[in-house]
């Protein structure tokens, strides 16, 4: 079973509808799990069914048990979130700004303070459009993505990949380089990054690709909107030949991108032969990877 | 000296766990005494965040110098540094019994952290 996450640094570049493109060839040979469960919009093009949810639960938020609470005000002290108001005569805990840390919870004399499981969001199960098993996540409002929730929408496409003998999962991984990003190294066996050719998106491309090495994976990469800036794709491609990183295809800036998103429609369900073309080499391509 | 395994289960004939800071649990034996025992890892496997360091931590805290699993990232292999440990990678998914084995047989590569 290969496990290939699509990452990409930088946000905006394209991942999510190269991703979403790949899947829908790929169909019933991949599971597909979206971490990017910030933004998680991969849904929107696999029309799911057979939806099965699951809650959440990440991170605690401290509650006050009036009963005990003497007023000692010990908790605002030591609060270092300032997440403890004093209103109306009676200590009141901001849920907003509470972090979980637990400290209150420790050094209430009273032990009137109990920590609460939050419930942050949601997972599900379901089956795409395409006829592949997927697996993605919707987080509550101010909820953050966590290395925890990528960690699970993986073991749970791993699960059903290894009991369905289905030889691929894809994972549209999330950006930037911090804790969901480093859960969803784990366990990949290739990093596809998909780029941009500006200056922003290879600033991103470089940190991603220290990880990269550090994690020892092999990586391809895509320069989506190549033409942008033919200079930074250039100095994009420069840099992943010194680093060996395969770049197996650029792709010019396109109206079919946002065309297709506006109809629901993935890439290869366009008229477009040109880019379902793109898509098939750069599926071939993962497919046949040893 | 202590050894840990990243593992899924408490007996040798359970696999390994490929991931380290959200791993089941850690496989320890004591090459002194010949004696193995486990510690479940689920407190880290369910940190929203920091589970490498904190297991990390865990570890350390027990006495273990080796840790044997697939690999660790950037910010546990600083804690486990600090603390002295070296990290046998590459484990794979196999049982606790044969990822020792491979260790011994020197199959395994230090990751320089």
């Amino acid at each position: 079973m290969k496990e290939i996450v699509i990452m990409s640094g930088k946000g905006g570049t394209g991942k999510t509808t190269i991703t979403a493109a790949i899947g829908a060839l790929a169909k019933e040979k991949a599971v597909v799990a979206d971490c990017d469960v910030d933004a998680a919009n991969l849904h929107l093009l696999f029309s799911p069914k057979n939806t099965e949810a699951h809650e959440f639960v990440s991170g605690k938020t401290a509650v006050i048990n009036y009963d005990k609470c003497t007023d000692c005000g010990v908790c605002r002290q030591k609060c270092r979130f300032d997440a403890i108001d004093f209103i109306n005569g009676k200590y009141v805990i901001d849920e907003v700004a509470c972090e979980g840390c637990s400290v209150c919870h420790y050094l209430c004399p009273e032990k009137a303070i109990d920590m609460r499981d939050n419930t942050a969001g949601k997972w599900f199960i379901s089956d795409s459009r395409f006829g592949s098993r997927f697996v993605h996540a919707k987080l509550g409002i101010g909820q953050e993505n966590s290395g925890k929730l990528v960690g699970k929408v993986k073991a749970v496409a791993k699960e059903i990949a290894e009991k369905e003998k289905i030889p691929f999962i894809i994972v549209d991984g999330p950006p930037g380089i911090g804790c969901p990003v480093i859960s969803a190294f784990s366990g990949a066996t290739h990093i596809l990054i998909v780029t941009e050719a500006s200056e922003s998106g290879f600033h991103d491309l470089k940190r991603l690709v220290e990880l990269v090495e550090y994690f020892k994976v092999t990586a391809s990469c895509i320069i989506n909107k190549c033409d942008l800036n033919n200079e930074a794709s250039g100095r994009i491609e420069k840099f992943c030949n010194n680093h060996n990183i395969n770049v197996i295809n650029k792709i010019k800036y396109q109206k079919v991108f946002y065309e297709t998103l506006q109809q629901g429609k993935t890439l290869v369900e366009s008229d477009d032969n040109n880019i379902k073309e793109k898509i098939e080499e750069i599926w071939n391509y993962l497919k046949n990877m040893e | 000296m202590k050894i840990a395994i990243s593992a899924t289960g408490d007996n040798w004939q359970d696999f390994t766990d490929t991931r380290f800071g959200r791993a089941k649990g850690f496989f320890i034996i004591d090459t002194d005494t010949a004696e193995t025992s486990y510690i479940d890892n689920a407190s880290n496997l369910e940190a929203a965040h920091g589970a490498g360091t904190s297991t990390s931590q865990a570890l350390i805290s027990k006495g273990v110098e080796i840790v044997i699993t697939e690999t660790v990232g950037p910010k546990a292999g600083e804690v486990l540094k600090s603390g002295g440990v070296k990290v046998f990678e590459g484990a794979g998914k196999v049982t606790l019994k044969e990822a020792y084995e491979n260790y011994k047989k020197g199959l395994l590569k230090e990751q320089e952290l």
